[in-house]
């Protein structure tokens, strides 16, 4: 047994020894015959994990990143991660076993930061010193500045600003050809949304001959932790409600004060309609217990024939598929009734979609920071993190060569452009920084989400930022305050979620509605709300 | 061999006078034992025992500059902190609906299994079956979830119509507070039933055929041989399986639970496992999370310490 | 078996009784197996609304091509044969004669002995302090992570000495020392071949829970050389998933990934299963009943 150690250890001596000479011959080879080569002896070594979209093509084929890395001067092994992230990350910051780099959207939290102190650098000094793009983000962005800052004024993670995302994540379809079918105008409030969807159910809107395979209308399945994309609750915008990045767990600002719709006589009122719909059979039956997968099919129909009339998505190909997508028209906000004159507002997502937390962070144990930072900075350069969010230059971005850009086509045509950036770069994963003098022009599928905001436009435009706005991109909670928002938070969905699908499906919430106060109250919501308010204000006055 | 021998003899000599040998004796005596469980112990002390000072970390808070057992000592506070919350009550009844159900259904399940396949006489129909059984052991849980959300959906799954076609109406049995725990339990079945039954399988092919003969030659028929073979054969092992099922009244999985959700069926879907992965992913509660852990462990353990003392008394059959 | 035979009425309603239930157990497990089958091979969208039940409609092999078409599928084939292989001939060696020990009514430490084991059933440390021990050892990033912790599974110890125990006579021990053979002995040339069929149980259990293992590579292999399938498996999986998240993690990635996401979704239950199927035949054949017995006579 000892023998056979012993062998072994010797042999591996060797092999590095060996190892060791040839990767030093290839060195000097490439010296001699590349360029720059000459400076890849002195390259600083580093290690980097990058939680990347499953889909992400392997790192070592994206050329922007290898000439970022050059011009850095750094020579990255990295690891790539695609998915199971928060398992491996516990045993890696409990060990303290962290690579020099980590990136990845909020791959470390600032509760990561706060609960494992002294193992990621305080990169203040660093971007003073050697990141004058990342400098420029925060003299141009001084938001994002806010966003690093964590509470003891120190800045772990660097954020990111992608600047060309919409206003919101949830656009609003309905299959015109249907109302043309049957003669009918685009709803405008609730009641008319109402009539539509009972003609949609009771005719055939498809005209395929059956009057009972329509879904009149269909939304995301809600899930057991919070409320998200693409959910009915963007109607409370009809009430004047401002959701901010879907509202989660409820959370919304009004006038200044934060509240929850949770409690709130107009989230109510919202079931009460969204009751009337579901008892009329005119949402999908399997609205709840659908996934996401189902979702999504059910909408492609069946060759030319739709399957949805009225639903939410993020884009409508995406949504229907290519077939289908010219059938349907993009909707404005509904009124709730006719003759109302309280203004009607819409999901507010821009910061979620457009800012990023902790992109990046360094170790504290890394030997050349410097190095890693120059690296950091690298990915800041204007013309790299045009090409981290959508592909290198050249394959996937042309520079029209007078200082404008322009996203070329996907050079595989099965592919829509939204897959080919998520497979040829980091995309939204990465830390960037995307100028607003940037002079690019996008891909069909960014314009074609800008062109289906359009009808959203006005209610977005009229949402007042400073007063109707949760900026909780920009509020740093403490640990304890975090903790306890996180506890109540779990309690309080719980209870809600269940109620919210109950209520729809089987009614009662008149009856029910003031045990359901109480028993939110025992789940904590208004401590929550305190805290939240104090933050709020604490921000607010800054 | 010799001296081997002689110590056994021996052994029998001091059990004839009624006396026990002295430990050390019998460390000589058994030498071979201990150095045949020796890997073991070491294995079991090296990987399980020595990392269990983490279990501190239920009581303490988990402070990373201090190291795991350097935080402040907290007591009983996280214990306290899950017994009083709002959720508490809830959980524990979903948690012990669903794995009591499990335990109750599941366990009869491929001890039936097991002596169906034994019965079945044609050779190729018995390994057919045997083989097909035993596979849906292999389906992970995300594809055996989304299998049974496709056949079980009322639009469009097929076992949706069939159901629909019973006269049971247009029922969403994946939606219902009063079906999760039936799916629940019977789609487990479905999935582990074969794989579980092997072990009896095993255990059956032991029984010594000349049995079969000569119950045979007095007359019993089918019925009575399984009786009265075939059951006694694999009793020591339902009992054994048993008592360590009982280990595992708070003992839910997570991802199939978790899986399986909506908010329809939260009510009595929301069981320990999954709530501990709720807290955590919203902010990390280490130290919380730990002592909800040794909290489930130690009512499953208690569980299992009774079980096997009734086992023990009535059967004569025990762990340890 | 069977010198003389009766056949009752009651026998025959008996037998008719069992092939009846037989029949029934093996299309209610079919079934969804077939589906799975079909389900590889056909549109996702049209699995997921219902219209493939008993043909494949949309016939495509895009899953298996995607699957068997990444490189990495063959290194992971490669490691957790080799994983699994090592790994259940470790956990033989070391769980079998403990076990063999812990069925011996003499050994007085048994009891001692089996509550030490019982309580790491339910109580351990947690993943933190396990990751710290593993990185001591220098086992973190290396095949022997998978080889050797925890290589000795209570349950199944438990399992093999209840076998042990009952299936072994008392008596057999102590003609065999009366003719002086040693515990080793006997163990190897009694014990060990009169418990073939547990040992091809738990040897089942091991090597099947080897290959399902990707938890272990997910907390303790960085390097991509060492990955097994499952991980491998678990990768092409995800990227082929429809994205929920929306937009901010990549909504309009979905519609790409749409029409083929449930094909690798079933198929990789397929690559990943079909390897176990041609080991249970071998095994199997130790089930049959009174082989075991019956050659030890003979």
């Amino acid at each position: 047994m000892k023998k056979a150690v012993a062998g072994l250890l010797s042999f591996c001596m060797i092999a590095t020894i060996i190892a060791g000479c040839s990767s030093n011959n290839t060195d000097k080879n490439t010296g001699a015959n590349g360029g720059d080569g000459g400076a890849s002896g002195s390259k600083v070594k580093l290690t980097a994990l990058i939680t990347k979209h499953p889909l992400t093509q392997e790192l070592s084929k994206m050329t922007w990143l290898q000439e970022a890395e050059d011009r850095a001067g750094v020579d990255i092994e990295w690891q790539e991660v695609t998915a199971d992230w928060d398992q491996k990350k516990g045993a890696l910051l409990a060990s303290g076993d962290v690579p020099d780099l980590i990136v990845g959207p909020n791959a470390i939290t600032d509760a990561d930061f706060a609960q494992f102190p002294g193992l990621f650098q305080d990169l203040t000094e660093l971007v003073e010193t050697n990141a004058p793009n990342v400098k420029t983000l925060f003299s141009e962005k001084p938001e994002t500045k806010v966003i690093a800052t964590q509470l003891d004024g120190k800045i772990y993670g660097l954020p990111k600003y992608q600047r060309f995302w919409p206003g919101t994540a949830t656009r609003q379809f309905i299959n015109q050809k249907w109302l043309d079918n049957l003669g009918l105008q685009m709803p405008t409030t609730w009641d008319e949304l109402y009539n539509v969807l009972v003609a949609f159910k009771e005719k055939d809107a498809n005209g395929n001959g059956d009057p009972n395979d329509e879904i009149p209308m269909d939304f995301a399945p809600t899930g057991t932790v919070a409320f998200g994309f693409f959910m009915p609750t963007v109607l409370l915008g009809s009430l004047g409600i401002t959701l901010t990045d879907a509202s989660g767990f409820g959370y919304f600002v009004e006038d200044g004060k934060v509240k929850n719709f949770l409690v709130d006589d107009r989230y109510k009122q919202l079931i009460t309609f969204l009751n009337k719909l579901y008892s009329a059979d005119l949402i999908n039956k399997e609205v709840f217990t659908q996934d996401y997968t189902k979702y999504q099919s059910v909408a492609r129909g069946n060759g030319e024939t739709a399957a949805v009339g009225f639903t939410w998505g993020w884009e409508i190909t995406d949504r229907v598929g290519n077939t289908l997508a010219p059938q349907y028209a993009f909707m404005s906000p509904l009124k709730a009734t006719a003759n109302q004159s309280e203004q009607v507002s819409w999901s507010y997502d821009f910061n979620a979609l457009n800012y990023g937390t902790n992109m990046v962070t360094m170790s504290a144990e890394t030997k050349n920071k410097e190095a890693a930072m120059k690296f950091i900075n690298e990915l800041y350069d204007p013309k790299v993190s045009m090409q981290v969010l959508f592909g290198s230059l050249g394959t996937n971005i042309e520079d029209k060569g007078d200082g404008s850009y322009a996203i070329l086509p996907p050079a595989d045509a099965a592919m829509d452009p939204g897959t080919w950036k998520w497979t040829s770069s980091w995309a939204d994963n990465g830390p960037m920084y995307i100028s607003d003098s940037l002079n690019l022009t996008l891909g069909t599928d960014m314009q074609s989400v800008g062109k289906q905001t359009e009808p959203l436009q006005a209610a977005l435009d009229a949402v007042d930022k400073e007063k109707d706005v949760l900026p909780s991109m920009f509020i740093k909670y403490s640990t304890a305050d975090n903790s306890t928002l996180g506890i109540n938070n779990t309690n309080l969905m719980n209870l809600a979620l269940a109620k919210w699908s109950q209520w729809i499906t089987a009614g009662g919430i008149d009856s029910e509605w003031d045990a359901y106060l109480s028993n939110v109250k025992k789940t904590g919501l208004e401590a929550n709300l305190e805290i939240m308010q104090k933050y709020y204000d604490e921000y607010m006055s800054k | 061999m010799a001296a081997q021998t002689k110590v056994i003899t021996r052994k029998n000599a001091n059990h004839g006078l009624g006396r026990k040998p002295s430990i050390a004796m019998e460390f000589v005596r058994d030498y071979q034992l201990w150095l045949m469980i020796l890997p073991a112990i070491v294995v079991i002390i090296l990987f399980n025992y020595i990392p269990m000072y983490g279990i501190q970390l239920a009581f303490r808070d988990y402070d990373f500059t201090k190291g795991l057992t350097g935080g402040e000592w907290r007591g009983l506070f996280y214990f306290k902190q899950f017994i009083d919350s709002y959720m508490f009550a809830d959980l524990m009844k979903n948690t012990i609906v669903i794995s009591l159900a499990t335990i109750v259904l599941g366990f009869p399940a491929p001890i039936l299994l097991a002596l169906l396949i034994n019965q079945v006489r044609w050779k190729h129909a018995k390994k057919t079956l045997q083989t097909t059984v035993y596979l849906p052991h292999f389906i992970s849980i995300v594809v055996m979830v989304g299998l049974m959300n496709v056949l079980l959906s009322p639009n469009s799954g097929i076992i949706g119509h069939l159901l629909s076609s019973l006269g049971m109406g247009e029922v969403n049995v994946l939606a219902s507070t009063n079906t999760f725990v039936p799916v629940y339990v019977l789609s487990d079945i479905w999935q582990h039933c074969g794989w579980n039954s092997i072990i009896y399988l095993a255990a059956l092919s032991t029984v010594d055929p000349q049995l079969y003969d000569s119950s045979k030659i007095d007359g019993a028929n089918r019925w009575q041989t399984i009786r009265h073979i075939d059951l006694p054969a694999i009793l020591p092992t339902i009992i054994i399986l048993l008592v360590l099922s009982m280990g595992s009244v708070l003992g839910t999985g997570f991802e199939k639970v978790f899986l399986m959700q909506n908010s329809l069926n939260l009510p009595v879907s929301e069981v320990i496992a999954t709530y501990v992965y709720k807290i955590g992913i919203i902010s990390n509660q280490i130290s919380y999370s730990s002592a909800i852990g040794l909290f489930n462990t130690l009512i499953n353990f208690i569980f299992l310490f009774a079980a096997n003392a009734i086992s023990r008394r009535v059967a004569n059959i025990s762990l340890w | 078996m069977g010198l003389i035979r009766k056949s009752t009425m009651g026998d025959k309603m008996f037998d008719a009784a069992v092939i009846v239930l037989g029949l029934f157990v093996f299309l209610i497990v079919a079934y969804p197996l077939y589906f799975v089958i079909i389900a590889s091979v056909s549109d996702s969208t049209l699995v997921a609304t219902g219209k493939v039940t008993i043909f494949p409609k949309g016939f495509s092999l895009f899953g298996y091509n995607e699957i068997m078409g990444d490189s990495r599928v063959w290194t992971g084939y490669k490691n957790t044969i080799l994983y699994t292989t090592l790994g259940t001939l470790v956990n033989l060696v070391f769980t079998l004669p403990a076990a063999y020990v812990l069925s011996r009514k003499e050994f007085r430490a048994r009891r001692v002995l089996m509550l030490v084991f019982v309580i790491t059933m339910f109580f351990s440390g947690g993943l933190i302090p396990t990751y710290l021990l593993m990185k001591g050892l220098h086992m973190t990033n290396t095949m022997w992570v998978f080889i050797f912790p925890f290589c000795v599974n209570v349950y199944n110890l438990i399992i093999t000495r209840t076998f042990f125990e009952s299936s072994i006579p008392k008596e057999l021990y102590e003609a065999a020392a009366i003719d002086g053979c040693s515990h080793f002995g006997f163990f190897m040339k009694v014990a060990l071949p009169l418990s073939k069929a547990v040992i091809s149980v738990i040897g089942l259990y091991y090597l099947v829970a080897h290959w399902n293992d990707f938890f272990t590579a997910l907390i303790y292999v960085r390097s991509n050389t060492l990955q097994p399938l499952q991980i491998v498996l678990r990768d092409i999986l995800l990227s082929n998933q429809v994205f929920s998240g929306g937009a901010g993690a990549g909504g309009a990635a979905g519609g790409y990934a749409q029409k083929y996401a449930d094909q690798i979704k079933y198929g990789v239950i397929i690559v990943s299963t079909l390897p176990i199927l041609f080991v249970y035949p071998f095994i199997q054949k130790y089930f049959e009943q009174g082989v075991m017995i019956g050659s030890v006579k003979g």
